[in-house]
């Protein structure tokens, strides 16, 4: 039996292809999953999305026995009526993951969040970033554009950073402005980069404070492929991130997909 | 009609009475030669302005849509509701007023008083110089002086003169509509309230900003009908929504979406607590106003010695509404809630209760954000939010 999650993020759709087969949690599997840049319409990027998910499982969308979405777009699916917040959603599935997940770093694109689990998988507490881009995986990309880079590089440069520069802003327009100051003075881009990583490690750690830390610790969303991003978190929150087994930007697809079979279950 | 629709439909009027500053009722009331006084918090004696025969009407900032008149007069550290409030008086939204009432609430209040009368100078101006401290005579007593002195203001001012008749008429019918507002918070501690909390918002803000007694007679007809109604079945938890002055009712539309039906509120502003007093008619008036607006009237983070006495009536509030958890809402850079942000997260810890923190700008825009919020706390309350 078939599930779908769609996490339609800000930058990014996200799809899981789940099949059940049977009713353990752990006789679960994910077949395929696809990645979709975010369009104008949740509605497209999902269809999208769940079509080449479906295609390269080699299965029709009507074999598949229920879906669920999540993200900001989750509400504007109308095919798909049932979803669930993204936070239960990362919590759902770090937990089906990671059974010793207790904590949660999600960077996405416009969103940070730090997620505090039960022994049982439950969220038992949240932390959202504010309005502020800074941290998220815009800012990453505004300081890239900055440096004349990609993120990838941006990431790779700051694992080659000595002593790193101060960004003290917490606020990503004056954080660019901090960035040309330091390119002006010909500081080294390792050491602008890695001062870009430290000023989001930190704003994270302010997050993390307000949940509180408890290990085992897994970084999701699409920074998690960031290797820059989890060296200076690391270093930060003086705790060894615990990799979850699979790309960590679909957790919370994967969340939604679990929702999905849940509910299915639920209905029977 | 269906009595279902007739409610909605006075919720409806009513809300519409709150989507501007100056609505349909006041242009009525002004054009009939009324006075109006813009009051600023829920601290001014509104009584005394019903008694000298002028329409006592709540500043809000309904429709502002930004801060650029302020932003030259006020600090990065104050609150986002006074700049909106200060920017629209600039503006001339609120020309329909014939004088300000305001109470040294809190610095952030006491700065846009004084950028009002000093800059924007208004016809006719009062602070009212209200006690910090709840607990014995001593206040009551500076209290019932203030309300006087501003009697005597007013008087002259406008020519006008407040009797102990008038005052007693005026209390009465403010008595009238505290018993209706409570009557109706009554009603919503049912299974199936019959209106939502985002309803319940622009009832206790229409309050605020049309002729009481139109007002009074409205509310009795919703209270009425509210006692036969179906109510309100589809809804996945029940909430408390605590805070200060929140007039959003997007906000708490926003929050209902979720299936966190407001069951409950202990609001600064526009809550129950403004309606949990009744003002005695034996002996003299002015302590007694003084009484009840201290002493009676449940406390706000203000007051000094009150921190217990706020907890308690909060679980209380809670109970009896049969509530699953709780929202706190606030205004960035409020001082007064974001002290009481600290002591209610070691209360909840303490007792374990599901509680949610949110914060809004005074103009509500970050809708997604407070959804999220919203629904990761249901789910979290509901397992999955099912």
């Amino acid at each position: 039996m078939y599930f779908i999650g769609c996490d339609l993020g800000s930058t990014t759709g996200k799809v899981v292809l789940l099949e059940s087969l049977g009713d353990a949690v752990d006789s679960c599997r994910i077949v395929s999953w696809a990645l979709e840049p975010s369009g104008f319409s949740p509605e497209e990027t999902a269809d999208l999305a769940i079509n080449r998910a479906c295609e390269q499982a080699g299965i029709s969308r009507d074999q598949v026995a229920g879906f669920c979405c999540t993200g900001y777009g989750r509400e504007h699916v109308s095919a798909i009526p049932y979803n669930v917040s993204e936070i239960s959603c990362h919590g759902k599935s770090a937990s089906f993951l990671l059974p010793s997940a207790r904590t949660i770093i999600d960077v996405g694109g416009q969103d940070v969040k730090v997620i505090a689990l039960g022994k049982t998988g439950k969220v038992v507490d949240f932390a959202m970033n504010d309005k502020c881009a800074a941290g998220t995986g815009k800012f990453f990309e505004a300081m890239a554009r900055t440096l004349r880079c990609t993120v990838e590089e941006l990431g790779e440069m700051s694992l080659q950073s000595v002593a790193p520069v101060s960004i003290s802003s917490t606020c990503s327009v004056f954080a660019e402005s901090e960035v040309i100051s330091h390119i002006n003075k010909g500081v080294d881009r390792c050491e602008i980069a890695g001062g870009i990583h430290e000023s989001i490690a930190r704003r994270l750690m302010a997050m993390v404070n307000r949940v509180g830390l408890t290990e085992d610790v897994v970084l999701t969303g699409g920074c998690a492929k960031n290797k820059g991003l989890r060296v200076a978190l690391e270093k930060m929150i003086k705790v060894e991130l615990t990799e979850i087994p699979c790309d960590p930007q679909i957790n919370g697809a994967l969340g939604a997909a679990l929702y999905a079979r849940d509910a299915y279950d639920g209905e029977k | 009609m269906d009595k279902a629709m007739r409610v909605r439909e006075i919720c409806d009027s009513f809300r519409e009475l709150c989507s501007v500053p100056y609505n349909e009722s006041l242009q009525s009331y002004k054009n009939d030669g009324g006075l109006i006084i813009g009051v600023l918090y829920n601290q001014v004696p509104e009584e005394i302005l019903t008694a000298a025969g002028i329409l006592p009407v709540r500043i809000r900032a309904v429709g502002s849509q930004g801060t650029e008149a302020s932003d030259a007069r006020f600090t990065q550290v104050n609150c986002s509701l006074v700049k909106h409030f200060y920017d629209s008086a600039a503006k001339g939204r609120f020309d329909f007023i014939d004088g300000l009432v305001a109470t040294n609430g809190c610095d952030h209040v006491r700065k846009l008083h004084e950028n009002w009368t000093s800059v924007l100078k208004p016809a006719y101006s009062h602070l009212l110089c209200f006690p910090k401290r709840q607990g014995d005579d001593l206040q009551v007593t500076q209290l019932a002086k203030e309300i006087k002195k501003l009697k005597e203001s007013i008087e002259a001012h406008f020519g006008v003169e407040i009797t102990d008749e008038a005052l007693r008429e005026a209390i009465k019918l403010h008595n009238r509509t505290r018993e209706l507002q409570c009557a109706l918070y009554e009603l919503r501690k049912g299974e199936n309230p019959p209106i939502t909390g985002a309803q319940m918002l622009a009832v206790m803000m229409a309050g605020t900003c049309m002729p009481r007694e139109a007002y009074n007679a409205q509310l009795e007809e919703l209270v009425a009908l509210c006692q036969d109604v179906e109510g309100i079945s589809d809804y996945k938890v029940r909430v408390v929504v605590y805070g200060g002055e929140i007039d959003s009712i997007d906000f708490f539309e926003a929050i209902e979406s979720q299936g966190a039906l407001i069951v409950a509120d202990s609001l600064g502003g526009y809550g129950k607590r403004s309606a949990d007093m009744q003002i005695s008619l034996e002996g003299d008036l002015y302590t007694n106003l003084a009484n009840a607006y201290l002493m009676e009237r449940p406390a706000e983070p203000r007051l000094h010695g009150t921190r217990a006495a706020r907890w308690e009536y909060l679980e209380k509030v809670a109970e009896e509404a049969n509530a699953d958890g709780f929202i706190q809402v606030f205004i960035p850079i409020c001082d007064l809630w974001g002290y009481e942000r600290v002591m209610f997260a070691t209360e909840v810890e303490k007792k374990d209760l599901n509680c949610l923190v949110l914060d809004t700008e005074y103009i509500f825009t970050a809708s997604g954000q407070t959804r999220t919020r919203v629904q990761a706390f249901v789910e979290s309350i509901t397992e999955g939010g099912r």
